[in-house]
């Protein structure tokens, strides 16, 4: 070996331990992680939600529990719901909001009707018989009177507009009562 | 090192393992447990419930303190804070002490179940009840819990008596003899007697699947001519009476038809679909050609064995709108509306057929308190409604010869469908079998399987024809 290469070795292994002094003695960068160790004085908490699949088997639902992280504006809990419900289950379930679907507006009124403006992918996007529009429909309902107590019926609307089905079986011109579903 | 340089990496450590726990637990499979109950377990002789059930019923926000292994659960105005290894919780600003510590099991706290008793009592916090006979936690809804009903027969009537803290939110959701029901928005915590009187007008008695509160459903004796709910909300008390008698003071039953053989003269069968609206369609299969065909070969045994007239909503692969079908239906004065489809599911092992026929909303006589008859409107699209009881009793004897010919399951979901809206005669919507699951698909589109479902569906319409 070369003295010029063997003066270029010292050289890279001075520059990697001058590197790791600089490193070990340099004042840490200050990252701020109080907002999620120090608990609850901070606005960073995670909330149980249950949401609605279709059991593999077509017969019912089922529901599994997914941590979320706690929003207090209805608009935003239910438009987590919803992107929760379009990204699928994690467990058993089979996914049956139409792929795409999203939340536009959503209104809870006094009487516990919560009216949900759907994007135009729920109607575009459905396929399926009788069994798949009813699941479909319980899948969303469940999982928002499920998370809103509040909630005692849902009105679909698609787009801003009413819509009379979703794909011809099923009537969703009047609220969909809680209760009265399976 | 220096020491507070290692203290962040300590917790820069517990903040990774804390959020790894988490991504774990959001994967972890659901329990099979109703969604407003948790399972509770047994040890040292006392009930523990785990901190994220507790949490979930709570609808309490969770907040981990890895470096002093403290859980802070807030739920409304309240504040919990458990300490693993710790028997004392601080609920708000006041310390309260359980029969045993917390622990920590399987990376989970572990809550003894006697923290209800000291959860705050106020309307921003959920009322949790043992049920100590189910092993779970409940979470009470608003409308509060519905306890064991007491029967009472006096001369021709039956009352049974129900304890519900909201005895206002009862609403009868079937008014058939057969299938009475009576929802309840509280849940039922009480027992069903196995067995009831010979004298008593109710048969049976039996709890239903509800997404919320409590479905019961009766059957009634064929000799009760009415029905009355009382609400007493001060004793928190529910009763339902049933009547012997023809008294101004009660509701009727959902009408049943005339006594008697059923005719079957005109039968109106709807192929579902058509035109641009192809229904399912499944790897050659077409929900609107098969709906068609089998109509077709349904009207010709049909008016082979039954000797009724029938007619085709749609004779042609065209496009129609519900009011045009029901309107078609309604000018054949069918006796009897058979609305055909074929069922898909994709991505699911569903198969079998479904009827869906209307529920027995409907009383043809309602009162009001002071015994003065109401005038009961109907609505044009729900006049399927007033046909519900003959449309379960059609939609039961063709799913039972189905189940005869043809591998199920079948299934029968009392709701009106869109397809009956406005159609003024006995009617169901027919799913015949499941276009997405291989051998359904199979089985309908072969020639031999098309003509035993058209026969097993005729088989059905003879035995209700025969009832007597």
């Amino acid at each position: 070996m070369s003295t010029m290469n063997r003066l270029g070795i010292a050289a890279l292994v001075i520059a990697v331990l001058a590197w790791a002094v600089w490193r070990w003695t340099a004042p840490p960068r200050v990252t701020d992680t109080s907002g999620l160790v120090r608990a609850d004085s901070a606005s960073v908490g995670f909330k149980a939600a249950r949401l609605y699949f279709a059991a593999p088997s077509g017969d019912s639902l089922v529901s599994e529990t997914r941590e979320m992280m706690e929003v207090q504006n209805l608009h935003e809990r239910m438009a987590a719901l919803i992107g929760e419900l379009d990204r699928g289950p994690t467990a058993v379930g089979v996914a049956v909001v139409p792929a795409g679907t999203a939340l536009l507006h959503v209104y809870l009124d006094d009487r516990g009707t919560m009216t949900l403006d759907l994007s135009r992918a729920f109607q575009q996007g459905f396929r399926g018989g009788s069994t798949a529009e009813a699941l479909a429909i319980g899948s969303l309902a469940r999982t928002v009177a499920d998370n809103v107590p509040e909630v005692k019926r849902v009105l679909i609307t698609c787009g801003g507009a009413p819509l009379a089905t979703l794909g011809g079986h099923l009537a969703l011109d009047r609220p969909i009562e809680i209760s009265s579903l399976p | 090192m220096d020491p507070a340089r290692g203290g962040r990496a300590a917790r820069f450590l517990a903040l990774v393992a804390a959020l790894v726990a988490l991504s774990f637990h959001a994967r972890t499979p659901a329990r099979s447990q109703p969604p407003d109950a948790a399972r509770v377990h047994q040890s040292d002789e006392l009930s523990w419930i785990g901190a994220n059930d507790l949490a979930r019923l709570l609808a309490a926000t969770k907040f981990w303190r890895h470096d002093v292994r403290k859980l802070v659960l807030r739920t409304g105005e309240h504040r919990l804070q458990f300490t693993a290894d710790n028997p004392f919780v601080l609920i708000d600003d006041r310390t309260v002490l359980l029969p045993a510590d917390v622990r920590s099991e399987r990376g989970e706290l572990q809550i003894p179940v006697a923290v209800l008793d000291l959860l705050p009592r106020d309307s921003t916090v959920a009322r949790l009840f043992h049920d100590r006979g189910r092993g779970v936690v409940l979470r009470v809804p608003a409308a509060g819990l519905v306890g064991t009903p007491k029967m009472a027969i006096e001369g021709a009537s039956t009352s049974l008596v129900f304890q519900a803290e909201h005895s206002e939110d009862v609403a009868v959701r079937s008014r058939s003899r057969a299938h009475f029901q009576l929802h309840f928005a509280g849940v039922f915590v009480g027992a069903l007697p196995d067995s009831l009187p010979l004298e008593s007008l109710v048969e049976s008695i039996r709890t239903v699947p509800a997404a919320s509160g409590t479905t019961l459903e009766l059957s009634i004796a064929a000799a009760a001519r009415g029905f009355r709910i009382t609400r007493e909300l001060e004793e928190r008390r529910v009763t339902l009476t049933l009547t012997g008698e023809a008294r101004a003071d009660h509701e009727s039953f959902a009408p049943e038809g005339p006594p008697g053989a059923r005719r079957v003269r005109v039968v109106a069968l709807d192929p579902g679909h058509g035109g641009s609206d192809a229904g399912v369609t499944v790897e050659g299969a077409v929900e609107k050609e098969l709906t068609l065909t089998l109509a077709r070969l349904l009207r010709a045994e049909i008016t082979r064995r039954l000797a009724a007239r029938v007619v085709l909503v749609r004779e042609t692969d065209e496009a129609l709108s519900m009011d045009e079908r029901a309107e078609r239906a309604n000018r054949a004065h069918a006796d009897l509306v058979l609305s055909l489809h074929f069922d898909g599911l994709p991505g699911a092992t569903a198969r079998g057929v479904t009827a869906y026929c209307p529920p027995a909303t409907y009383g043809s006589e309602t009162r009001v308190p002071g015994g003065r008859t109401a005038l009961v409107l109907l609505p044009w699209r729900d006049a399927a409604t007033r046909h519900a009881v003959v449309s379960r009793e059609v939609a039961e004897r063709i799913l039972a010869a189905i189940d005869l010919r043809v591998p199920g399951p079948s299934r029968l979901r009392e709701v009106l469908p869109y397809t009956l809206l406005g159609v003024n005669a006995p009617a169901l919507m027919l799913e015949c079998a499941t276009l997405t699951s291989p051998a359904d698909r199979a089985r309908v589109t072969s020639a031999q399987g098309l003509t035993e479902l058209a026969t097993a569906i005729v088989d059905g319409l003879e035995a209700f024809q025969a009832t007597p």
